[in-house]
């Protein structure tokens, strides 16, 4: 934390409304105390802090939600949210995979936030968000629940986006009617909205078309320290010495943050001059300190001669998207929802099928499901 | 680091309750004037904060911030060692975390009680001057010092002879082991004294009370002979219940137990456990069930209880064997109980189980062999003697 902590804490104080204030700081104040300075993290704390909601088949304002295990080697779980149908008001369990309906139907592969090690696909803020997204853009969201550092390092988090991507692929019940294919979009905030650019680029020459990436103050960086780094650090909730430690922890062992992982238009990188990248949506907080690295990402797009949508929100600070309280908010959803509307040539209700894809690690006991019965009755029972 | 959630599920990977768009799910009446004044925001990211007090909560995690930046050793400890509350609860959880921090106060105008007396800190406090403040006000304050004062040295008092219980309840425990119970109740004299110093209705006081009336149990039955069990057979069904369900360390016994039970019983048609001590039978409900479940249908289930002859006539293991067969019958498993009365697990010879040949056997003993190991030297321990 830098020097003349108050000053700080007075200016970011002026630009967010209180409870936005609350919401951030606890979450910075909690991160801390699980960053340990040896580089490990107190996953037991973490997960116990972690607010968290289960899936709801029943829809809740006009939205229902599952889990669905998409990989049994790395338990990778995801949440799909759907749409409510008027003729479906109460689906089903067996109806929970019935085919989309509509002409054009967007399938948004969510990948939450998190700095690579935080949240999960069923944390509070992350469902909620996810809900939000499938009533705003009629789409269904599938959020990927996808392996966190520091256990799992680069990377892990990118093949779990990849797996996702394949299986959101070849589900027949997410096919559009017009195309009988999959309508994909990637969306992903903080880390997810980095991993959404490499499991795009992952998906080039595949044969699997990404219609387009919405990337929301999505996390990169850099060996060089620049100028909204220095000048932001510490003012509006994040330090660069927890961007440091997140890169350590996601980054392979050795590496700096010059990595194409962490810097994809630095030394390390990968041309995308000439290659079939989809279209971009990035999202910038004005009081967000990797800016630079940010608006250096979108020159790169641009340099390659791909096309890109830029979105500079002056007076936003990190996780302005997770409470609906200010105009930054509600300016962004409504270009998310033109930009995966943009593709519904029909006339029709553009249905866009926001899937995130949440993958999730999660102990799966497969077997034994009758002893769990079993341990259950026992509380039950009062002999 | 001891964690507590009142809302946490029993899977284990949901914190949260309720549906997402709602936090909680039928609160009580007296619960809904408050529950409308809850953040709906704050709701939906799963916090619980009143909008009333959001400013206060807002306060607080700034002070938190600023005792983390200025003792980052108490910071340290307060990241491996806290006690955490309901994270849901924001407003509490912040304040835990506050009174982890030894900070003194940091602005003039703020009472906050301070568990560690800090004598000078407290005249700092009164004699920073603040031209803002009216004079009534600083008069008002002197006094609200001194209670202070008085409040925090009870806070420390307590905390200190709470530490002092325990570790005496450990020594005079020890002490009961080795038998030696003069010392014991030396202890036990202190530690009544100790009690009188703090809260008995809740928190260490009440346990630390629990435990002294138990040892003292122990010691004068120790020293005057008699059973340790006085209560009826009834009252202590009724304890024995309320000890298996508030505690996790029988129970999962028996639910590793069952395990065990249940992968080495796959396949068999016949299966036969002997339970070398019968107690309430609460073990055995949950294999009942589950071998209702196993694919393949359930197998013919015997069951032999040993256990003491019951005192007054009643032939208790007989009652939990009806009753256990009852339970397999309402769930389709053939099922059949003998019980073994026997004083002793040693008194039990192999010819009284009547061990089929045919069928599959599980010896079931949960804390019971310890009790065959001499504990007089002079004797030798049925184990030894082979029995």
């Amino acid at each position: 934390m830098a020097r003349s902590n108050e000053v700080n804490l007075n200016e970011c104080k002026m630009v967010v409304p209180l409870n936005t204030w609350v919401l951030i700081s606890n979450f910075k104040l909690a991160y801390n105390l699980l960053r340990r300075p040896d580089g490990t993290f107190n996953r037991h704390l973490a997960e116990f802090l972690d607010r968290k909601v289960p899936a709801n088949a029943n829809p809740v304002d006009g939205v229902f939600s599952f889990d669905v295990l998409i990989d049994r080697g790395t338990s990778l779980l995801c949440r799909i949210y759907r749409p409510a149908t008027a003729e479906e008001p109460q689906p089903n369990v067996a109806e929970l995979e019935k085919p989309v309906a509509a002409e054009v139907v967007p399938v948004i592969i969510f990948f939450h936030g998190g700095s690579f090690a935080h949240s999960s696909a069923n944390s509070a803020i992350y469902d909620t968000l996810c809900r939000r997204l499938v009533g705003l853009c009629k789409a269904v969201v599938v959020s990927v629940n996808y392996r966190r550092a520091p256990e799992n390092r680069y990377p892990c988090a990118y093949d779990d986006g990849w797996t996702a991507l394949k299986w959101v692929n070849s589900r027949p019940w997410l096919q559009s009617q017009k195309d009988s294919k999959v309508h994909i979009y990637l969306a992903g905030d903080s880390s997810g909205g980095n991993i959404a650019h490499h499991v795009a680029l992952r998906a080039i020459d595949s044969g699997i078309d990404v219609l387009g990436n919405i990337l929301l103050n999505p996390m990169f960086g850099g060996q060089e320290r620049t100028e909204s780094e220095q000048r932001l650090d510490g003012k509006y909730f994040v330090t660069l010495r927890d961007r440091d430690w997140y890169w350590r922890a996601y980054l392979p062992e050795g590496e700096d943050r010059d990595h194409h992982a962490c810097n994809p238009f630095g030394p390390n990188g990968r041309s995308l001059e000439g290659i079939n990248f989809p279209k971009s949506l990035v999202v910038v907080a004005g009081f967000d300190l990797i800016q630079d690295w940010q608006l250096a990402y979108v020159d790169g797009l641009k340099k390659a001669g791909q096309e890109v949508k830029l979105l500079y929100m002056e007076q936003a600070t990190i996780g302005f998207y997770l409470l609906p309280n200010n105009n930054h908010f509600h300016t962004v959803m409504d270009e998310i929802s033109k930009f995966v509307g943009v593709l519904v040539h029909e006339a029709h209700v553009p249905v866009a099928f926001v899937i995130s894809v949440l993958l999730s690690r999660v102990r799966v006991i497969e077997r034994n499901n009758e002893i769990r019965e079993a341990f259950c009755f026992l509380f039950e029972t009062t002999e | 680091m001891v964690l507590y959630d009142d809302s946490a599920t029993l899977a284990g990977s949901c914190s949260g309750s309720g549906s997402s768009s709602s936090f909680s799910s039928k609160p009580p009446p007296m619960q809904q004037q408050q529950q409308q004044d809850i953040d709906d925001l704050l709701a939906g990211a799963g916090y619980k904060v009143r909008s009333s007090e959001l400013r206060k909560v807002a306060h607080r995690l700034e002070r938190l911030e600023t005792a983390m930046v200025n003792s980052p050793a108490d910071f340290s400890q307060l990241a491996s060692d806290t006690i955490h509350y309901n994270p849901s609860d924001l407003a509490s959880w912040v304040d835990s975390l506050l009174s982890e921090f030894a900070e003194p106060p940091t602005y003039p105008s703020e009472f906050i009680m301070d568990p560690v007396t800090n004598q000078t800190v407290a005249n700092d406090v009164w004699t920073t001057t603040n031209p803002n403040m009216p004079q009534v006000h600083q008069n008002i304050s002197y006094e609200q010092q001194s209670l202070n004062n008085q409040l925090t040295v009870v806070t420390a008092m307590e905390e200190d002879s709470g530490i002092r219980l325990v570790h005496m309840l450990m020594t005079c425990a020890e002490c009961v082991q080795r038998g030696d119970f003069s010392l014991a109740t030396s202890f036990l004299k202190d530690m009544q004294g100790l009690l009188t110093r703090v809260n008995t209705v809740c928190g260490i006081g009440k346990v630390a009370g629990h435990f002294i009336d138990a040892l003292s149990r122990r010691i004068f039955q120790g020293i005057g002979g008699g059973s340790i069990n006085g209560g009826s057979a009834f009252e202590n069904e009724i304890l024995y219940h309320h000890f298996y369900e508030a505690c996790p360390y029988l129970k999962f016994a028996h639910f590793t137990a069952n395990q065990a039970i249940l992968e080495a019983f796959d396949g068999h048609d016949c299966v036969h456990v002997v339970d070398f001590n019968l107690m309430h039978g609460l073990q055995w409900p949950a294999l009942i069930q589950a071998l209702a479940l196993r694919p393949g249908g359930p197998p013919l289930l015997r069951l032999t209880g040993i256990g003491p002859p019951s005192p007054d006539g009643r032939d208790s293991l007989r009652e939990i064997g009806l009753r256990l067969a009852e339970l397999a019958r309402s769930v389709n498993v053939r099922f059949a109980f003998r019980g073994v009365a026997a004083s002793r697990l040693e008194d039990v010879k192999p010819w009284m189980l009547q061990v089929n040949p045919k069928e599959s056997v599980a010896v079931n003993s949960i804390m019971q062999l310890h009790r065959l190991l001499g504990s007089d030297s002079n004797l030798n321990s049925p184990i030894e003697n082979g029995s």
